[in-house]
């Protein structure tokens, strides 16, 4: 009988020499990914945290029950009644945008499954896609069962089978990371860049926000989903690594294409929850100094050892951490009625906070939450008056990101227009320009939200365009979740005052 | 035959679909950003609308400027 250390290389290890095909044939550039080599190249490949699949399935049932027994312990509805209504909200945008995006990296794990170049890549990406599984059933059965609660909580199967302007950005952005990619660039992209890069450790500043939240069941949901990352992330670095040999330029190309994307998606779900979605005296920290702390530090040392540059943008990247995410936050919340979740308005207090933490530009967010917060006060607190304090004009769409054109400043926003092959393409940014131009047949044909509404695909009136085309309702649309109602506010004024 | 703009008023915190026509001048032009950007930007007494980098006389035209489907205009102050 062999031991664990004599048997484990073997089933781990298992390539063989093609006789009826070519090895070509076996693994299509096209699908494999690029560059192209001969098996040779990758006959080293060598994941740093070694598993076989009975440990895989005792640790992950361990792991199952323990998120099961604090489900039990503390997921009842009282519990989850008593949290703070921005951090519900908080738990919204994560239970609509998690558990499918998650559904779509056990596609991208079996593409790596079956067209990796290496047998034990084969072995971890198998792996990897069962714990993509287990990432998208925790969190469906976790948040689906708070529909009985809120049916805004509906969208955690919904949200990505809609064509709501967010659900379309977000596919948009998983179609490319994970459906549609090949085996390379989807490693690459996906564990060496939004998983090492973004999600391990935005996992471990999840669940501490989550703690001060008191919101245990999250905590120990994402401290679950963590650990698995954790592993198989480390499926990119080998991949990187035999890929940097051949091709450097090409893996810098998708460090900086892949970065910004991921930056683009990850700045709205982390930033908006650390800084609004989270209750002021619940904030540890802001996503400023979340991102300086746990992922800037972290990811750059991460390319100095890989012999890797910067992106290219990374000076905006670093103005952007101050203002991005708050021209998002203030557009979102004045559009709030095309979103599945509710908003919270910053008060003299949050302000106080913000300004402080966001000295750079917070004057130009300063006076925008003023003017809303007149729209309030002329039109009194209610519910029937939401739609009196929202936007009425179509908002505008990025050409790449399909998010809204939201960046630069509110003094100078940085969208540009494009001529390509006779059409008109606009974009938030020139990462986004940038990305567009270097792959234009991969995005070209791509609609976003203003262009459908022009061709006639999506209804032009806004009450329309919620309930037809963003599967909403009066009762799951997006309000805020005071109704206008802040003490802070003070007293309705009449026209006349 | 109404043409549709991208948007953008200085203050404002995202760009806007505005709906133009050929006979608006760049008054009402202005006057349209202003009204639509409101909920979010107070508005303005002195604007300037910029069309291709070039600051536009307010009493001309959408049509006399060439103004074409998803150009970019922009309302600032002054």
């Amino acid at each position: 009988m062999l031991n664990r250390e004599e048997w484990l290389p073997l089933a781990r290890k298992l390539d063989w020499d093609f006789s009826y095909v070519s090895e070509e044939e076996v693994f299509p550039e096209v699908i494999s990914g690029h560059p192209w080599l001969p098996h040779s190249e990758w006959k080293d490949w060598e994941e740093s945290f070694k598993t076989s699949y009975r440990e895989y399935v005792d640790n992950q049932y361990e792991k199952d029950m323990a998120v099961y027994a604090v489900r039990d312990a503390v997921g009842r509805l009282e519990n989850v009644q008593k949290l703070a209504a921005p951090w519900m909200n908080s738990l919204k945008v994560h239970a609509a945008a998690l558990p499918l995006a998650e559904f779509t990296g056990v596609i991208g794990n079996l593409r790596g499954a079956r067209f990796g170049r290496d047998s034990a890549w084969r072995t971890m990406a198998t792996f990897g896609a069962l714990d993509e599984y287990r990432h998208t059933q925790i969190p469906l059965l976790l948040f689906h069962q708070l529909v009985k609660f809120d049916s805004q909580f509906d969208w955690a199967h919904k949200f990505y089978h809609t064509n709501n302007w967010f659900a379309i950005a977000a596919r948009h952005f998983f179609d490319e990371l994970t459906l549609g990619q090949n085996a390379i660039e989807f490693h690459i992209a996906t564990n060496f860049i939004l998983e090492t890069g973004f999600t391990n450790l935005q996992f471990v500043g999840l669940a501490s926000l989550a703690r001060e939240s008191s919101d245990h069941m999250f905590e120990r949901m994402v401290t679950s989903i963590q650990t698995d990352e954790a592993r198989h992330a480390q499926i990119g670095h080998p991949v990187l690594e035999t890929v940097m040999k051949h091709d450097p330029e090409y893996v810098q190309f998708l460090v900086d294409k892949w970065f910004w994307r991921n930056w683009r998606i990850f700045s709205i779900l982390t930033g908006l929850s650390i800084d609004y979605l989270t209750a002021l005296d619940q904030r540890p920290y802001s996503f400023r100094e979340f991102m300086e702390e746990w992922i800037i530090d972290q990811f750059l040392r991460t390319l100095d050892e890989f012999g890797l540059k910067k992106p290219w943008y990374w000076d905006l990247v670093m103005d952007e951490l101050d203002i991005y995410h708050h021209m998002i936050y203030a557009s979102a919340y004045s559009y709030r009625a095309t979103l599945w979740f509710n908003f919270v308005m910053p008060g003299p207090a949050e302000r106080k906070w913000l300004r402080q933490k966001y000295p750079k530009y917070w004057d130009d967010m300063n006076a925008v939450w003023e003017q809303i917060s007149e729209r309030w006060r002329m039109a009194g607190p209610g519910a029937e008056n939401e739609l009196s304090v929202h936007g009425a004009a179509l908002p505008t769409f990025c050409d790449l990101c399909q998010l809204p054109l939201s960046a630069g400043t509110p003094q100078k926003n940085s969208a540009r227009i494009v001529v390509h092959e006779g059409g008109k393409y606009i974009f938030c940014s020139e990462p986004c320009q940038w990305i567009f131009q270097r792959e234009p047949e991969r995005y070209a044909n791509h609609k976003d939200v203003v262009k459908r509404v022009l061709s006639g695909e999506a209804p032009s009136e806004l009450p329309k365009l919620l309930t037809d085309y963003f599967q909403l309702t009066p009762e799951t649309w997006g309000k805020d979740v005071y109704h206008g109602n802040y003490q802070w506010m003070g007293s309705r004024k009449t026209s006349a005052a | 035959m109404p043409i549709p703009v991208y948007g953008f008023l200085q203050g404002d915190t995202v760009g806007l679909v505005l709906v133009l026509e050929e006979h608006d001048t760049f008054q009402t032009v202005a006057q349209k950003l202003q009204d639509a950007g409101s909920l979010r930007v107070a508005p303005r007494e002195k604007v300037q609308v910029i069309y291709n980098a070039q600051a536009m006389d307010p009493s001309s035209t959408v049509a006399q400027a060439g103004v074409q489907a998803l150009d970019r205009i922009d309302v600032i102050s002054g």
